[in-house]
């Protein structure tokens, strides 16, 4: 784009991974029938009041905390009043004086370079029931309404399209790993609205507001073609309207949905039913305690251990590996080994069999010799994959599956010398190869000793043994 | 200080509300809704000696629930108070593009 800089800022809603819903006891569930998760105090019944669910405040005050943000230890619920079907009540409970945290931040990494992107805000509100629009008429599924959210609203310090794909994916990196939320932007459990302004000064211009982009690459896109559009009208004489759109994915545009309303519309007013939710530090020091291990501390520990950055984030994006290949970082095994023999066959075997590792029969110890076995040559990646079945499925020990299959692993440097000794005779073109300076000579002679022994035998003790020989 | 509200902020109001008013409904609101609007005042005016702020007719804090699962409707329950239903759904008029 030419000489406009944008100025983005994103809102993000999260569902919480709560059983039950923020003010009911009904279930939070998503895809049962229609209506099925649902009581009277989800339809704003009559004479109803809301319970708070104690769950919601717990993973909301995760979540601040993981955005690094101050905590309102006393905090209320206020109305936002509204006439829509999708809310019978006529008004959301949500927080606007007293959101659970504050100018918290995020750091993410666009190209190499860190930057934080600050958080204005993180509040708790309620979900609204789902709409399905066909034709004249809307339907109305209410198991969605009550279902709790976070809304995490970002300053405007984001002026990439990059940047802000790296804003989403960090956060939803994040939220998976604390257990917050399933951040499902698909099914809709994280939606993505974007505000974003264009300018040649330092002046923000008139921004629009892209409401639920439905994927990642989408927010990408979304933010270029209203850019583009921005830039265009401007450029024609012509000025943004203060609106909100919607990305049409097929079409590659925003439409506009509607002008926006002014937020004193809404009357805000605190929630007279919800008394002050008052939370003391010994309960933020638990919530602090159950955050786990997040992916870029995993990230730096894996790199450290000398995983490659790309094998490291692989291991990361599968969070049952990630955190199986954790029960061995104090471990005195090769983490490289072990990363690779989860990346490989590992996943491979999970794949086909549609098992979860922690369901499988390979428990610590056995992971750890085989691991071992693997990085001492004992074994090689053959053999591996010949045991791997039994590995996973049965209780007998490594040493016995090995035996049990009748492999034999020649670490006999007797045995080793006699077939050595055979194999040198029978190719004296290589060997005098090797002693005239042809380095490659060697991998041929260790390729024909591997053949000899059917692949069996020890490869490093080979290689010392096979240098050993010829430097006789 | 004029002693009704102007018939647009009348509209406004109803509009938010989404009621239709007819033309005797909207003279007589402008009158009742200052009114209204008046005693609101009255408090919003009101001198506080303490910043305590208070949201709810109680002074306790809010008690929060466990969160385990209650029972809930059926959906041919919610239907019998739903004016139009289609299956499990509640149908409404489509509300959007307004």
């Amino acid at each position: 784009m030419s000489d406009y800089k944008k100025t983005i800022g994103i809102e993000i809603h999260c569902e919480l991974n709560s059983n039950t819903k923020i003010f009911s006891n009904s279930i939070n569930g998503y895809g049962k029938t229609a209506n099925s998760n649902v009581n009277v105090v989800d339809l704003g019944y009559p004479g109803v009041l809301p319970t708070l669910n104690m769950e919601v405040i717990r993973l909301a005050l995760k979540a601040a905390l993981i955005l690094n943000c101050e905590i309102n230890k006393e905090m209320h619920f206020d109305r936002k009043n509204y006439f829509y079907p999708d809310n019978p009540k006529n008004y959301q409970i949500t927080q606007l004086e007293t959101p659970i945290g504050v100018n918290g931040w995020v750091e993410i990494e666009v190209n190499g370079q860190k930057k934080k992107i600050r958080i204005h805000d993180i509040h708790i509100e309620e979900d609204t029931c789902k709409s399905i629009h066909y034709k004249h008429h809307s339907f109305l599924d209410f198991n969605r309404a009550g279902v709790p959210l976070v809304e995490i609203v970002t300053e405007a310090d984001i002026t990439s399209s990059e940047e802000a794909m790296a804003y989403v994916e960090k956060l939803r990196e994040l939220f998976l790993y604390a257990d917050v939320s399933d951040c499902k932007i698909e099914e809709g459990s994280m939606r993505c609205d974007v505000n974003i302004s264009i300018s040649k000064t330092d002046e923000w211009g008139t921004r629009a507001e892209i409401k639920n982009i439905g994927s990642i690459s989408n927010v990408g896109r979304a933010i270029e073609r209203e850019a583009i559009r921005q830039e265009e009208l401007i450029e024609n004489g012509g000025s943004v309207v203060f609106a909100t759109y919607r990305y049409d994915e097929k079409e590659d545009k925003t439409i506009m949905m509607r002008v926006k309303e002014a937020g004193n519309d809404y009357r805000y007013f605190p929630e007279p039913d919800i008394p002050f939710v008052v939370i003391d530090d010994n309960f933020i020091e638990d919530v602090r305690k159950s955050i786990p291990m997040l992916a870029s501390e995993r990230r730096e520990k894996y790199v450290l251990a000398g995983i490659s950055e790309l094998n490291a984030n692989k291991i990361i994006q599968n969070r049952s590996l990630s955190n199986y290949l954790n029960r061995f970082l104090d471990k005195d095994i090769d983490l490289v080994v072990a990363s690779n023999l989860l990346l490989g066959d590992i996943a491979g075997y999970l794949n086909k069999t549609g098992a979860l590792i922690d369901n499988t029969k390979l428990n610590d110890e056995k992971f750890i010799t085989v691991v071992t076995k693997l990085s001492k040559g004992d074994i090689n990646s053959k053999v591996f994959k010949d045991i791997l079945d039994d590995l996973m499925e049965s209780d007998s020990s490594v040493d016995e599956i090995i035996s049990s299959k009748g492999i034999k692993i020649i670490s006999d440097p007797n045995e080793l010398k006699n077939i050595i000794s055979t194999i040198l005779s029978n190719n004296e073109n290589s060997v005098n190869d090797y002693k005239s300076g042809n380095e490659r000579a060697i991998k041929f002679l260790m390729g024909q000793i591997m053949k000899e022994t059917k692949g069996s035998a020890n490869p490093e003790l080979v290689n010392k043994l096979l240098l050993e020989e010829l430097n006789k | 200080m004029s002693d009704k509200l102007t018939r647009e902020e009348v509209l406004h109001v109803a509009r938010l509300a989404r009621i239709e008013l007819n033309e005797e409904e909207i003279e007589k609101y402008q009158v009742q809704l200052k009114t209204l609007f008046n005693e609101v005042d009255k408090i919003k005016n009101v001198e506080l000696k303490s910043d305590n702020k208070l949201i709810a007719p109680v002074m306790h804090t809010t008690k929060l629930r466990e969160d385990v699962a209650g029972e809930m409707l059926e959906p041919e329950e919610i239907m019998k108070n739903v004016p139009v239903s289609n299956g499990n759904f509640v149908e409404v008029p489509v509300m959007i593009n307004e």
